[in-house]
């Protein structure tokens, strides 16, 4: 892929132990429970851990491992790096 | 009250205890308080009140834990509790100063919390805690520099290696405490105009406590109705759009955030790798295989070492009643005593090593941070009942005994999931309904074996604890859709990292969870058991007296060892056959003659609403085998003997006795549980529905199983 083309993508389509930067958090009634924990635009994010069956996920932020479910991380808007 | 008092209250310095959840705030609350904490109320709210007090140089403080929360936005109950407090000078006494916990190694989350603090104008003091945690991430805080920058006063602890613990007496003890000046200004996202008319109307200190107010007094019910319809006019009116100002606050509050800690924040190259516990604990097939095993382990242990602890303080109880009944000269008060209090407190003491293992168990899954992992795993799987992930804590405990199970159903904080799960919970097959399904298998199932290995009975009982579980989930299902709330739900939480637990936490958990349970709900065991020993002993004078008299002629005109306690224990069974109990059992017989019960039955089925195994004494006295409880047989023999006098047939014959499990398997039968989802609701609503819905269960259950088998 040319430098500085991205697919648009959120985060719960990243594949496992791949890092995407946060582009922007989805409209939403979860969007301010999603920035009050970090996920910022600008942030690094790798998915790290999936449960079966589309159960939630686990993504690495800076240091923590933090837990959402599928639908959650479908509103993060991520550039995948 | 008097002046002394009064004086008193008002010169204790209260201090709330905040911070996000998972960074140590209540090992740092354990420290201060020890076991001097005490659980109360909020109103209109089922989160505690959890408070405690610490004398520091002779000087007492009380210190008040608020539930973790990420913001002051508040998303579920647990939130609305820290910002009320921190919010309302009306309806909870204010506190005079409040100490956050922040995670050392997650300062900006830690940050964005206490900034909001310094906005609303608190005196507030930090503690970076979990430093050993930080300095292993090698990150580096330039405590001074934050200091600069925010300007309250800082502290920095490893409350699981009790450094730095002393500090943070002392900086209580002098009230170290500072008012920041705000940190950002709200009125670049919020009209001055309509912060100046809320400030004004609801005698606010600052903008950001009137921009809290518009925000969030409309939804919060605590506020008059009236105060509440203004705020709402006053929306309605500007045509303001209070969400996006929320978000812009957000995003202007990490701005500088970000713009502090990169000063203030050092990262050394070269982090040592977290653990790989996850790759294990979290694998989708090994994941669930461990936790199976855990459980098993969890079950084993509570089943092979409360039953040493349950026996003894079954034989205490009975040897105290029996002195009781022997030292004092016999008479109502004596009996109500010896038969009626004594055993109604020893009903409710013999709860307390399930309570207690089980809890321990349950803090050791949470300090380790493993129970985070379990919610990862089973969400998936709980919410298309309706179901959170945490709700699998509360079925799983309702194995041993749905008490423990219904308390841990505090840290679901979404209401609607909370109150499902609280309502499946007790159709979960508990350890009391273990000796009434033998019993009853032992008499209708035979002992055979099938396809060359399985064990009938054993199937039977399988059977049972299965249908448990399908009634669980089928009456979640159908709650899903009943209950309604506007509250949204959602996982979103960290999985901390693994730690070694902290065992005085573990103790006082399993020490404040039996003392809530004996002293919140011991109280409507307690009268409920004095209730059922009333009308189990006392029925229509006329009628008891000629019993008494009858018996007493026949207990005279034999002498033989064996005959006398014979016509002793039909005594016994007349009588209670003839108290308000029986006479309740007599009239309920048209009720449950579909279900192939007699009368008898009926009156067992009052009797053991005090507890499931109760049944069986019932049993026994009605069908008067006297003393020698404990030999199952002797029991098994007498119930197989009985013809009902309804059908000609053997009372416990397939069709009915299947019936009478399938009933105990849905029945609420337990008055424990009762009181404690009262407890745990805080209003008798919701035990009261949830009797009345696993009662119709049981009984169209029972039919159902009746009319198949008969």
């Amino acid at each position: 892929m040319p430098k500085g083309e991205f697919r648009p993508m959120t985060a719960d389509s990243l594949p496992l132990n791949k890092s995407g930067k946060i582009v922007e958090i989805l409209s939403s009634p979860l969007k301010i429970n999603l920035l009050e924990l970090g996920f910022l635009p600008g942030i690094q994010i790798s998915l790290r851990y999936q449960a079966p069956s589309g159960g939630p996920m686990a993504f690495l932020m800076e240091e923590t491992l933090l837990a959402l479910r599928k639908s959650e991380a479908a509103l993060i808007r991520v550039e995948l790096i | 009250m008097s002046e002394a008092t009064l004086s008193n209250k008002t010169l204790t310095t209260r201090i709330a205890l905040l911070g996000n959840p998972n960074v140590g705030k209540s090992t740092i609350f354990n420290y201060l308080t020890g076991l001097n904490q005490k659980i109360g109320n909020y109103p209109g709210v089922t989160v505690d009140k959890k408070s405690g007090s610490v004398q520091i140089n002779g000087e007492t403080f009380e210190i008040l834990d608020l539930p973790g929360t990420y913001s002051l936005f508040p998303n579920s109950e647990d939130e609305i509790i820290a910002h009320r407090v921190l919010n309302q000078t009306k309806l909870e006494a204010k506190p005079d100063y409040v100490l956050m916990v922040i995670d050392s190694s997650q300062l900006s989350r830690g940050l964005f919390l206490a900034t909001q603090l310094m906005d609303l104008g608190v005196n507030l003091a930090l503690i970076l805690n979990m430093a050993d945690l930080a300095e292993k991430r090698n990150i580096e805080i330039k405590t001074f520099e934050l200091f600069k920058s925010i300007g309250v006063p800082i502290l920095s602890t490893d409350a699981r290696n009790q450094k730095g613990l002393e500090e943070v007496k002392n900086l209580i003890s002098q009230r170290n405490f500072r008012k920041a000046p705000g940190f950002i200004d709200i009125q670049q996202v919020i009209p001055s105009e309509m912060l100046n008319q809320v400030l004004e109307k609801f005698e606010l200190e600052n903008h950001y406590q009137a921009y809290q107010m518009i925000r969030f007094g409309s939804k919060d019910k605590a506020i008059p109705a009236s105060d509440r319809a203004w705020l709402e006019n006053l929306i309605q009116t500007s045509n303001f759009d209070l969400e996006e100002a929320q978000l812009e606050e957000t995003k202007i509050r990490y701005r500088k955030i970000t713009e502090l800690v990169t000063k203030a924040l050092f990262k050394k190259s070269g982090s040592k790798p977290s653990s790989n516990l996850d790759q294990v604990f979290l694998h989708p097939v090994f994941g669930y295989v461990i936790f199976v095993a855990i459980l098993l382990l969890i079950f084993q242990t509570i089943f092979s070492w409360a039953a040493y602890p349950m026996d003894f303080i079954d034989g205490l109880f009975a040897n105290i009643s029996a002195s009781i009944g022997t030292m004092l000269p016999d008479g109502p008060l004596t009996r109500l005593l010896a038969e009626g209090l004594i055993p109604g407190i020893g009903g409710v003491v013999i709860f307390i090593p399930q309570i207690a293992i089980l809890f321990g168990f349950l803090a050791i899954l949470e300090d380790t941070g493993y129970m985070s992992r379990v919610v990862f795993l089973m969400d998936r799987w709980m919410r298309p009942f309706g179901l959170h992930g945490k709700s699998i804590v509360p079925l799983v405990s309702g194995v041993a005994c749905a008490i423990p199970g219904v308390m841990a159903a505090r840290n679901i904080s979404n209401w609607k999931e909370k109150m499902i799960t609280i309502l499946v919970t007790p159709l979960m097959s508990c350890s009391a309904r273990l000796p009434v399904y033998i019993i009853l298998i032992g008499l209708t199932v035979p002992d055979e074996v099938v396809l060359g290995f399985i064990n009938l009975q054993a199937l039977a009982l399988l059977s049972l604890y299965l249908l448990g579980i399908f009634g669980v989930l089928g009456t979640a299902l159908l709650l899903k859709f009943i209950l309604k709330t506007t509250e949204k739900s959602f996982l979103l939480s960290e999985l901390p990292p693994y730690r070694i637990p902290r065992w005085s936490d573990v103790g006082i958990t399993m020490f404040e969870k039996s003392k809530t349970f004996v002293f919140e709900a011991g109280k409507v065991i307690l009268a409920i058991s004095i209730i059922l020993w009333v009308l189990a002993s006392y029925g229509p004078p006329s009628r008891m007296d000629q019993i008494r008299i009858e018996g007493q002629a026949r207990l005279e005109s034999v002498t033989d060892e064996t005959q006398i306690t014979e016509i002793e224990a039909e005594i016994t069974a007349q009588l209670l056959e003839n108290s308000y109990i029986g006479i309740m059992g007599r009239a309920i017989e048209p009720l449950i003659k579909p279900l192939g019960y007699d009368w008898k039955i009926g009156i067992a089925l009052i009797t053991s609403f005090a507890a499931r195994e109760v049944f069986i004494a019932t049993m026994a006295t009605i069908y008067s085998i006297g003393g020698d409880l404990e030999n199952d047989l002797t029991i098994r023999e007498k119930l197989d003997q009985q013809i009902n006098s309804n059908t000609g047939e053997k009372t416990f014959n397939r069709a009915s006795s299947f019936s009478l499990m399938v009933f105990y398997v849905f029945a609420m039968q337990c008055m424990s549980t009762l009181a404690i989802v009262k407890r745990e609701t805080k209003s008798w609503k919701w035990p009261l529905i949830q009797t009345a819905y696993m009662t119709i269960l049981a009984y169209v259950m029972a039919l159902i199983t009746y009319q198949i088998f008969s």
